[in-house]
């Protein structure tokens, strides 16, 4: 009897060593379609998109926004976390955060394409899905100009060629008409305040760095760390003209800022006690269609004499969201 | 190595039953400080002394004498700088660890124990020399084990754990530990320390009993000078490292020798039994 | 009197072997996407039979390309560091020993931190670069923990807790001075992480590493038991009591190098389970080695699973999970063995 056991025992973890064996090697059903599309996307991976594409998802609150702008929120079937602009894209399916998304809800929305970017997704992410047999494109901006191309890339990609050089093409025309206006000027010296405490800058190769170029301003921090730490006695012997700010409300930011005003170190500022302080809308951490508009609105603040018939307060326009 | 193990195995088989087997050490000596530049500071001068089956040795002298580096060249632990330290005729520190642990058993205060373990596991682990690698402990391992535990009187405490029985009881555990080794050679490093009166002269009792029936050699490292006198067939004397004196009890204890290792006024009496024993001279005394 | 004999070992690990498949069909059942057992059942038939193409393909791709890959690498590290755990604590004759109070985890951090800012095009090349630190780091403390030319076991746990101490304070400089980018997945791995599943050419290497040593430790169990009761002891005992700490250290090491590389620090389980083990089937090694690479499987899958349901769709870390059940589990059974 004790045998008998031992040897079912014996011969049941055989089975499922086999069985095991079997799975690990196992290469999944992969998603059949039409001609796909073959392209590199912009981490220069190559990517085979079925076509057409029916089903997307999107790893970043700047991609949603970037599909919602292109007029494809019909095919978004998930979103992560903060994707929060438009605020119909809340109602949208969600799958996690942007760093740790759900593998397995997004397997379960069976997507044609996943959209990723590179400031925002982990490597393995992008990686584990591909393994899996989906289409993932990554995007990779680092400049204003970047954002531009990126969105029209996307464009391409999702089939959307004509709304997106409509979109872009717009974008382009107010871009260079703000450069007309601000022709001439000397930029302003700026520290943009990604954070107060502890002190958080941004380095010299993000997209914000350069919407800070075409917004007529300086970042006076010149780091190659994308998100500099800075020490207060730092900044104030580098005496920035402007402090800027992103928030959504204006008023909410104005409030922090007189508690800021109060703190040590900061009341040595220049930009603090002549109140020099430029607030813009939060799109300016999104690399998406409507940074421009931020970049308009701090290029307003920064020098208002160059948009003289301009009203003055920080509202944004959102000329580029759908309604 | 296998086979010389075989070798070794088979020659002591032959031997165990026949002729004497005697335990020899010729001027043996140790330092532990000795560098090839300078002279060194000598822990144990040249020491000799023999035992025979049979035979119960008391290592005697008082702290820092050397008697704890003599007992570690007799188990083979350390290699003598000088001399030899043979059992049998082969050099015991150069026998390989399982092939020593099958002819010299030692019992000594024991280390700490972190995991509970019972007596009779305890005993088991003296069967460990003569196990293969991978081994599992076979019915006769078990068989010796218990009658390891008989023969010291402990069987009663098979079941208990080592941490939860009196120091007497456990003292007679780690013995019977020893005996399960099934050694040539028994050491014993200050057996006595931690016991009562009567639990001394008890272990004392049964190590004779047991040198008889078993044909053990017995070297027992102490200090306590009239428990040695009574149960040891020789006494080896230290002091400062050097050994001065080697014989019997009768021959050692002699009190201006006494009173110069120990350091302190005694005198030597005779029992009923023959045997000297040591007092202390008191004041008015002379 | 009950020695242990080989019989009791395989009854045992058979017993723990069932509890373990039980365990895995659970993995494979829950999740944030729910999957009835019978899907679960006719999947996995129609793979035995061979008819993987009639799956239906998300089922297929979360049962098998998502929870199938994380149990395996659970298994295998679940294993790995419970047996390295055993042979710790039993080197060091401290039930608190546990492979990252000797470094180990930081140095293969370490490895792989560097590997990340070296080459990040290269991902293949990160779970050797986590071995070699930790082998390094295994050197390092081996050779610092000697005195008088003898491994000691203090100045082991000692040189063990500087290193880590070291490692991590060099970690955290890296990770704060350069370009936090592609090292945003860093923080993630440092917490314990199966999602990664092994690069293939890897695979083979990893489990005859982990077997290999396996293996090699539970050679010296009979003469682990006797370690235990004290290295003079089990000098006198006929124990080759140098060859067995090297043997034992070195292969926990390569055991903890291989689980850290692939999976990050999971915590707890090295100290635990053997622990667990002890209480439940006693501490010889014979049987305690493959019963603590069971129930280091069944630990680590368990707590996998836990930690991508509990909050779903947010997956915790692993780590965090072994983390905050293991620690109150312990006390209590501490408690409850206290005479």
């Amino acid at each position: 009897m004790l045998r008998w056991l031992r040897s079912i025992a014996i011969g049941s973890a055989g089975l499922a060593a086999v069985v095991g064996a079997l799975l690990y090697a196992t290469p999944l059903a992969a998603q059949s379609s039409a001609a796909p599309l073959e392209t590199t996307d912009e981490t220069g991976r190559h990517v085979a998109i079925p076509q057409p594409v029916r089903r997307i998802v999107s790893l970043a609150p700047s991609i949603t926004e970037t599909l919602y702008a292109l007029g494809a929120q019909d095919r978004l079937v998930g979103v992560t976390d903060y994707s929060d602009y438009p605020p119909e894209a809340k109602q949208k399916p969600n799958i996690g955060g942007s760093i740790n998304p759900n593998l397995e809800q997004l397997v379960a929305l069976k997507p044609d394409l996943v959209v990723a970017t590179r400031a925002l997704n982990r490597r393995e992410t992008v990686d584990a899905l591909a393994r899996l047999g989906f289409a993932v494109y990554a995007t990779d901006e680092r400049t204003v100009e970047g954002v531009l191309v990126s969105t029209e890339r996307l464009a391409d990609v999702i089939g959307a060629h004509e709304r997106g050089a409509e979109l872009v093409a717009g974008l382009r025309e107010r871009l260079a008409e703000l450069k007309r206006a601000l022709e001439g000027r000397a930029p302003r010296r700026v520290l943009f305040v990604v954070w107060h405490d502890p002190l958080i800058s941004i380095g010299r190769e993000t997209f914000l760095a350069d919407a800070l170029r075409w917004a007529g301003a300086k970042s006076v921090i010149n780091s190659s760390q994308d998100w500099p730490r800075l020490s207060l006695e730092e900044v104030v012997r580098l005496q920035p003209e402007y402090l800027v700010f992103a928030d959504s409300h204006a008023e909410q930011g104005a409030l922090n800022f007189e508690a800021l005003r109060e703190r040590p170190g900061w009341r040595n500022l220049d930009a603090v006690r002549g109140r020099r302080i430029a607030i813009i809308s939060d799109a300016v951490n999104r690399p998406c269609p409507r940074l421009v508009d931020a970049i308009e609105q701090l290029a307003r603040q920064l020098h208002p004499e160059a948009f003289p018939q301009k009203s003055e307060n920080g509202k944004q326009e959102c000329a580029s969201c759908a309604r | 190595m296998i086979s010389s193990v075989a070798q070794q195995g088979a020659a002591d088989t032959a031997r165990r039953g026949s002729a004497e087997i005697a335990l020899s050490v010729e001027q043996a000596s140790y330092a532990y400080s000795a560098s090839a530049r300078q002279a060194p500071t000598f822990t144990l001068e040249a020491t000799s002394f023999h035992a025979r089956q049979r035979e119960i040795v008391a290592i005697l002298g008082p702290n820092a004498s050397g008697k704890s580096t003599l007992l570690r060249l007799v188990a083979g632990t350390l290699a003598p700088l000088s001399g030899r330290v043979q059992l049998d005729g082969f050099e015991i520190s150069r026998l390989d660890t399982r092939t020593r642990a099958q002819r010299v058993a030692m019992v000594q205060q024991e280390s700490p124990l972190i995991f509970p373990v019972r007596a009779w596991e305890y005993v088991l682990q003296g069967r460990h020399p003569y196990g293969r690698t991978l081994r599992f402990e076979t019915d006769e391992d078990c068989g010796i084990a218990m009658n390891a535990l008989a023969q010291v009187g402990a069987e009663h405490l098979r079941d208990r754990c080592m941490d939860k029985i009196s120091g007497g009881e456990k003292q007679r555990v780690i013995l019977a530990r020893a005996l399960a080794q099934q050694p040539l050679l028994l050491l014993l490093d200050e057996p006595t320390l931690h016991l009562d009166i009567g639990a001394q002269v008890d272990l004392l009792e049964r190590l004779r009993h047991l040198a008889e029936e078993n044909r053990y050699m017995v070297a027992v490292v102490t200090h306590e000078l009239n428990l040695a006198a009574e149960f040891a067939d020789r006494v080896v004397l230290l002091h400062r490292g050097k050994c001065l004196r080697v014989g019997s009890a009768a021959e050692v204890y002699q009190q201006e020798l006494l009173e110069q290792v120990f350091e302190a006024p005694l005198a030597v009496e005779q029992t009923a039994s023959g045997r000297p024993r040591v007092v202390v001279r008191g004041k008015n005394t002379q | 009197m009950r020695p242990v004999t080989l019989r009791r070992v395989l009854w045992t690990c058979s017993a723990l072997a069932a509890v373990l498949l039980v365990v895995v069909v659970l993995a494979l059942k829950l999740g944030a996407v729910p999957i009835s057992v019978t899907d679960l059942a006719l999947s996995l038939g129609r793979v035995a039979i061979g008819r993987s193409d009639q799956l239906p393909s998300e089922y297929s791709v979360i049962v098998f390309g998502l929870r199938w890959p994380r149990i395996v690498l659970g298994i295998l590290v679940g294993a790995a560091l419970s047996v390295a755990g055993t042979g710790f604590q039993a080197l060091l004759r401290n039930p608190l020993a546990d492979p990252y109070v000797l470094g180990v985890s930081s140095g293969a951090a370490l490895g792989a931190i560097i590997s990340l800012i070296a080459s990040p095009q290269f991902p293949l090349v990160t779970p050797l670069a986590a071995f070699l630190g930790a082998a390094l780091t295994i050197a390092a403390v081996y050779l610092l923990g000697q005195r008088e030319g003898q491994l000691d076991s203090g100045t082991l746990l000692l040189a063990g807790i500087i290193s880590a101490s070291f490692l991590s304070a060099v970690i955290m400089f890296l990770m704060t001075t350069l370009a936090g980018r592609d090292l945003r997945g860093m923080a993630f791995w440092l917490m314990g992480d199966l999602s990664t599943p092994l690069p293939a050419g890897l695979r083979w290497i990893f489990l005859a590493g982990l077997l290999g040593a396996v293996a090699a430790i539970y050679t010296t169990a009979a003469d682990l038991n006797l370690l235990i009761a004290g290295e003079r002891e089990a000098l006198h005992l006929g124990v080759d009591v140098t060859r067995v700490k090297l043997v034992v250290y070195i292969s926990a090491s390569v055991l903890t190098g291989l689980a850290v590389s692939v999976s990050g620090a999971i915590g707890y389980v090295g100290l635990l389970v053997p622990h667990v083990m002890r209480l439940l089937f006693g501490s010889d090694h014979r049987l305690l080695i493959p019963t603590a690479a069971l129930g280091g499987a069944i630990a680590v899958v368990l707590a996998d699973t836990l930690a991508r349901t509990i909050v779903a769709p947010t997956e915790l870390p692993v780590g965090a999970m072994t983390a905050m059940a293991g620690a109150p589990f312990f006390i209590y059974l501490l408690r409850r063995n206290l005479p």
